[in-house]
């Protein structure tokens, strides 16, 4: 028979932690309405982003502009890979986390580990590479690299394109991937590799149908180089920017769903422990009466 | 009704218009670029500066922080940072941010903070500047 005082005991636990679950429930709710608010308003610039680049390109001749530089010249084995990782700055989100992380360390795993340099953002993922990294094959992560994920701002895209930019020009790094949660049409979260650089226009100019675009030749002022030099950068800001948009509503939508989980199975153990609590006071109660009734009875014997 | 074309800015935090205009011009990297329906194909880059736009005979001001563009003979298709007209600025806000940067420059940086100040006072100073444009 379990204690009754033990039971009482777990029942005030858990509801002290029901209540701070539940309290996480609100406050990611009203943060992901927030957050999703922010993903519709940028949703038409990203879309559109993509589209017009898409549109260019096709009527860009062939350049050997330096961010199209493949730099093919240099061994599979020798060629430097940044990543930049989207994480969460805080656990409690479910599988929000490790899913990101497993798919990179699927993603760094096909390539070589020792030439791979992170730029994590969020302090769960940071902490997790870093953890990792003192183990025997390891990739550089950037210890300089400090943001949050909490509330995207363009202004920190802008910082992170400029530095990821610069890091590529002058070949400290040959290829550059963006990984983060997107979330798909049905609403599910999908962690998603992107190549940011160098810049292959395979990833653009088809149609849906796969056809290539049939569009009149554009000119450019003043030059296609002039004008690729701004529209990179610009580009590849507006593409973190999107992504952090899209993977901080992701983070919150998880945490609303995961604390959402967690107080309805507090309020189903809570249920269980009290009927568990009520059949241990009865039986408590019904052995008194047994022993207040047949200690009667001695005496009248 | 003069002859339009189909004109979108599209700016990271909303779309800012959509519609036909007549007329546009825009600060491109080299200089003042005017264009009106039927305009060739054309690619360029803009950076902080001004745009105006004709819709209905009446001239829209906007404040617009680096972006690119790109006009078909029937569209145009704007894609900026921010765009704002000038009822929108914040004026307080942008004197602020202009006399942080000012006070920044005075102090030694290295190049790519000096950008950066540099980039943000061409801002502030493009928003105060539309801010106090007038209206016909």
């Amino acid at each position: 028979m379990p204690n009754i005082r033990e039971i009482r005991e777990r029942i005030d636990s858990i509801q002290q932690i029901l209540k701070i679950t539940n309290a996480m429930y609100l406050i990611s709710s009203s943060k992901l309405k927030k957050a999703r608010k922010n993903l519709d308003a940028t949703t038409p610039y990203f879309d559109r982003l993509q589209e017009t680049l898409s549109d260019i390109l096709v009527h860009t001749p062939e350049t050997r502009q330096k961010y199209f530089d493949k730099r093919s010249d240099i061994p599979e084995d020798k060629r430097k890979k940044g990543y930049v990782i989207i994480t969460a700055d805080k656990g409690l989100c479910g599988s929000y986390n490790h899913n990101v992380l497993k798919h990179s360390e699927a993603e760094l795993s096909k390539a070589f580990v020792n030439n791979c340099y992170l730029f994590v953002l969020g302090q769960v993922g940071r902490m997790y590479f870093q953890r990792r990294n003192n183990a025997a094959d390891h990739s550089s992560i950037d210890g300089e690299f400090l943001y949050t994920t909490q509330n995207p701002t363009l202004y920190r895209a802008r910082d992170i394109a400029e530095l990821i930019l610069e890091k590529f020009v002058s070949r400290e790094l040959d290829e550059v991937y963006l990984i983060y949660t997107d979330m798909d049409s049905s609403g599910d979260f999908v962690p998603k590799t992107v190549q940011l650089l160098p810049f292959r226009r395979i990833h653009f100019g088809l149609d849906k149908d796969g056809q290539m675009k049939k569009l009149p030749k554009a000119e450019f002022v003043p030059s296609s180089k002039e004008v690729m030099d701004y529209l990179i950068p610009n580009y590849v800001k507006g593409v973190i920017y999107g992504a952090m948009v899209e993977a901080f509503c992701c983070e919150q939508q998880a945490r609303m769903t995961a604390m959402d989980a967690a107080t309805t199975s507090a309020r189903k153990m809570i249920k269980e422990l009290s009927l568990l609590y009520n059949r241990a006071r009865q039986a408590a109660i019904t052995q008194e009466i047994t022993e207040v009734v047949s200690g009667a009875k001695s005496i009248e014997e | 009704m003069a002859k339009t074309f189909h004109l979108d800015i599209i700016a990271t935090d909303r779309v800012f218009f959509q519609g036909e205009c007549e007329h546009l011009v825009v600060t491109a990297i080299d200089g003042k670029l005017g264009i009106l329906p039927g305009h060739q194909a054309l690619v360029t880059s803009l950076p902080t500066g001004e745009l105006k736009y004709l819709v209905d005979g009446k001239w829209y001001y906007a404040a617009i922080s680096e972006g690119f563009m790109e006009v078909m003979p029937d569209f145009a298709v704007i894609l900026a940072d921010t765009c704002e007209l000038p009822g929108e600025i914040d004026i307080k806000r942008a004197e602020e941010a202009k006399r942080r940067a000012e006070e920044k420059l005075r102090q030694k940086q290295s190049i790519m903070e000096y950008y950066h100040t540099e980039a943000a006072l061409n801002r502030a100073i493009n928003r105060l500047k539309i801010s106090q444009k007038k209206f016909n």
